[in-house]
């Protein structure tokens, strides 16, 4: 009897170690193991190909709000047009990079993954170097052919491994990545009896004239300078992820290192801040009450993405009825130029596992299919004789105005829609005046400014060694934004500044400035 | 000659340990059922917190995420030393232990004084309506609570900062200066968790014995003598035990607390070992680096816990083992 239960426990424990290393295990067996529950239905050619996918919801709140997407019509209905069977695992916005790489460490890997720009992107941790993805060269040569002519050579070369020629996912692009613009209240404008400013003198005048006329925010502030970086924008020193420059001594820096234009930018703020052109609290804004700022009608100027105009403009319209808004060339800097950093050209990206193999050629059909124009139709519109008609064969429809047809809207043609330039969308803008404000400002406006520089994708090994070294796409490196903000607030001297990139240089940015100026030479996955 | 004596020294308590491990064993037997009971309590222990102890190895290797922690190469104490050498370790050190002391002089104390003025309510609705005022707070997250402070702390338009006008103060920008977040840190956790912690202060004062405040009235013992002599010397086991425990947690200040208040302005008081592990471990993907972290932190508490056990075994007699 002693001896069962001593058999008991021991088993207890064995199941336990049994059960806590599988997990282990699990995770290290990786790219080798056997398909999973993907094996059983193969390609029969009549059956639908049946495959799950892994997509981040993005904030849209038809994704967001949906009991069950894999049943929703319109995702049906897209199974129906292209034989497959979906089966779509949704990865919540905010804790996409942490369910990625979640799904990652268990091995819990869907048939096709979604990731966010290029190859090397924090979300994939390191997923492509250790072989889960499957190389797609030849694949798309015999069933992507559209793909190939639809997506540019450079969206094509952020999903290419460099040394060996692989392309590894495809991408969504973005054709025109100057994405973000500078808006005014047109309103406040004639108010104040004001030109549209260009330089950013006349800026500031205009915004002086605001603060005269009693607008709470002239300029709209944000955290970190996130969405604020106009003059930054205006004397090309943004310093992210995709803005190092080859200076005078032949290094590649981030921009920030060009001193001057970046004290004079820094001038400007502390101006700005002095004076009260923008919120004392600037520093703790954040997102959603810079909306709410914006939207309510206290800020006459601001940064935003160009294609929330039609959105924004309406909410702001709403609560102030007079006002008029537009969206104007930014404010341009010593060197003529003006604007916000470039957006990457690949927005989201599609990887297909190695284990799906034996599906991978209809996977890539289905891809293939995103670029027709029965996939444009279909997602810019909807489903015919329920959200459009045809009539003397051309295609009737209504852009939705109320809420939940904007939230529709958005998902079909943005969300849903998995190939595609989406810098706007063309048969829904080309529908209404405020469309088409959009798409003559990214065509005749935007494609004219905004800043970009060199990028490393993947990033620099030295930057992941030194995170408060580390810019964000949008951010400075949080040494460098610590200081600014302080020399912004009064608290330190602008003086400092060179003493500020000294510093920087010293806790680790000398190996940065090496290994960049190295790999820029040696052209190793280094973007212009 | 040495040789004999060493054997016959050895057997006798050899002889003992095997009698020793029949007692045992025949003690096991006679509560089994006991022991029976218990197993899914240590299944729990055993797979929840002594398995994923075992994972922090990865500190001592390359940890890479499809390789596993069997096929990760090892590089010894690699991790740590990188982290001693930061340039702003102390730095961090310096606020997570100040944090940490702030913590338990603050947040401590508070539930103790808390549940003692509880105590001497004597209306009993009006003692149920604070309470549930004061646990409410509790169930608010993190971002929450950020969220409220942000407001009611705004120069521009929170109510502090409109009292402080009152009496010509200018504004003060609390959540953008080095010298105001630990305050507003330590102030917050206080805000929101003071009411729970009283609860099992109010437990314990509940089962302290009505007759020895009975004797001590007779004995022309005031309130506040009552309190001295009475209630405060019942609560000690319970407050040596829960600080122990707080000891245990000394360099936990917790991630998310901090985090939603940082910004670049009061980085330099803000950051903690926590918040560090977040942006340069799991951020940047190092995740044998955070766990380096984690690993010194958890060694620094079980140091501190251990000190204060032996301390408070000798002092008071109270342990927590």
């Amino acid at each position: 009897m002693r001896k069962s239960w001593t058999r008991m426990l021991t088993s207890g424990l064995v199941l336990a170690l049994l059960v806590g290393c599988s997990g282990n295990n699990g995770g290290g067996g990786g790219a080798n193991a056997g398909g999973g529950d993907s094996n059983g239905q193969g390609g029969s050619e009549a059956g639908p190909t049946k495959f799950s996918i892994s997509m981040r919801t993005l904030n849209v709140s038809y994704v967001e709000k949906n009991p069950d997407i894999n049943k929703d019509k319109y995702v049906l209905e897209l199974e129906k047009r292209t034989n497959t069977d979906l089966d779509i695992r949704l990865i919540p916005h905010n804790e996409y990079q942490d369910k990625m790489v979640q799904m990652f460490a268990t091995n819990d890997i869907p048939d096709v993954v979604q990731g966010t720009g290029g190859i090397s992107g924090p979300e994939l941790a390191g997923a492509v170097e250790n072989g889960v993805f499957l190389p797609l060269n030849d694949l798309l040569q015999e069933h992507g052919q559209d793909l190939l002519k639809f997506i540019p050579e450079e969206a094509w070369k952020r999903m290419t491994d460099s040394k060996t020629g692989n392309i590894y996912g495809i991408p969504e692009i973005l054709s025109n990545p100057s994405r973000r613009a500078t808006w005014i209240r047109t309103d406040l404008l004639e108010k104040v009896g004001k030109e549209i400013p260009t330089t950013v003198e006349e800026t500031m005048d205009v915004l002086r004239a605001f603060k005269e006329a009693g607008v709470e925010q002239p300029y709209a502030g944000r955290q970190n300078f996130k969405y604020a970086d106009t003059f930054f924008g205006a004397y090309d020193v943004l310093g992210y992820l995709n803005q190092f420059k080859v200076f005078p001594d032949g290094k590649v820096k981030p921009t920030f290192f060009d001193e001057e234009n970046m004290k004079q930018a820094i001038q400007i703020y502390k101006t700005m801040h002095e004076e009260g052109l923008i919120s004392k609290e600037f520093a703790t804004i954040e997102s959603a009450d810079f909306k709410s700022i914006v939207t309510s009608g206290k800020a006459g100027m601001w940064s935003m993405n160009a294609n929330e105009l039609p959105i924004w403009g309406t909410q702001l319209k709403e609560n102030v009825p007079d006002a008029t808004v537009a969206l104007i060339p930014s404010p341009v800097g010593p060197d003529g130029k003006g604007g916000y950093a470039h957006y990457n050209p690949v927005t989201r990206s599609f990887f297909i596992n190695a284990k799906a193999k034996d599906k991978a050629e209809d996977i890539v059909k289905f891809f293939n299919w995103m670029v027709s124009e029965d996939a444009e139709l279909f997602f810019s519109f909807g489903i015919e004789g329920e959200d459009y008609q045809v009539t003397d064969g051309k295609p009737v429809f209504e852009v939705p105005t109320d809420a939940a047809g904007a939230d529709k809207m958005r998902y079909l043609n943005y969300w849903l829609w998995l190939v595609q330039d989406t810098t706007y969308n063309k048969r829904v803008s080309e529908l209404s005046d405020s469309g088409k404000e959009l798409i003559d400002a990214f065509d005749n406006m935007l494609s004219n400014e905004g800043r970009r520089g060199i990028e490393f994708d993947p990033r620099l090994e030295a930057m992941v060694k030194y995170p408060e070294l580390n810019p964000k796409s949008d951010e400075l490196p949080p040494l460098i934004l610590e200081h600014v903000l302080r020399m912004v607030y009064g608290r330190e001297p602008i003086d400092n500044y060179g003493k500020v990139l000294e510093e920087y240089l010293s806790k680790g940015g000398n190996e940065i400035i090496e290994e960049a100026t190295k790999r820029y030479n040696e052209k190793e996955n280094a973007f212009e | 000659m040495a040789e004999p004596s060493k054997a016959a020294a050895v057997s006798p308590r050899l002889e003992g340990k095997i009698d020793n491990r029949r007692r045992i064993l025949g003690f096991m037997w006679k509560y089994r059922a006991l022991y029976f009971i218990s197993l899914p309590g240590l299944l729990f222990f055993g797979l929840f917190k002594y398995v994923p102890l075992m994972g922090s190895v990865i500190a001592f290797q390359n940890y890479n995420l499809f390789a596993g922690v069997t096929g990760s190469p090892w590089v010894g104490l690699e991790h740590f030393q990188r982290m001693f050498q930061h340039y702003d370790f102390l730095k961090i050190l310096r606020n997570t232990l100040l944090l940490g002391t702030y913590d338990i002089l603050f947040a401590f104390t508070a539930p103790i004084v808390l549940a003692l003025l509880l105590n001497e309510v004597r209306q009993v609705v009006y003692k149920k309506i604070v309470q549930t005022i004061f646990y409410a707070p509790h169930f608010l997250s993190w971002v929450i609570v950020s969220g409220i402070f942000v407001g009611i702390l705004s120069p521009s338009s929170g109510i502090v900062n409109v009292m402080l006008g009152w009496f010509g103060i200018d504004p003060i920008y609390f959540l953008g200066e080095d010298s105001y977040i630990r305050t507003v840190l330590v102030g917050s956790g206080l805000w929101r968790d003071v009411g729970w912690g009283t609860i099992i202060y109010l437990a314990a004062l509940a089962g302290i014995n009505p007759d020895l405040y009975e004797a001590s009235e007779i004995d022309g013992a005031g309130r506040w003598r009552q309190t001295l002599s009475i209630t405060l010397p019942a609560l000690l086991p319970v407050i040596t035990i829960l600080f122990l425990l707080k000891i245990g947690d000394f360099m936990d200040y917790g991630f998310e607390r901090v985090f939603v208040f940082q910004n670049p302005l009061n980085i330099q008081s803000s950051e903690i070992l926590d918040t560090y592990i977040y942006k340069a471990g799991l951020q940047q993907l190092q995740y044998s680096y955070a766990t380096a972290i984690g690993v010194f932190k958890s060694v620094v508490g079980l140091f501190l816990i251990s000190i204060a056990n032996t301390i408070s075994k000798k002092a008071t007699g109270e342990s927590l083992y």
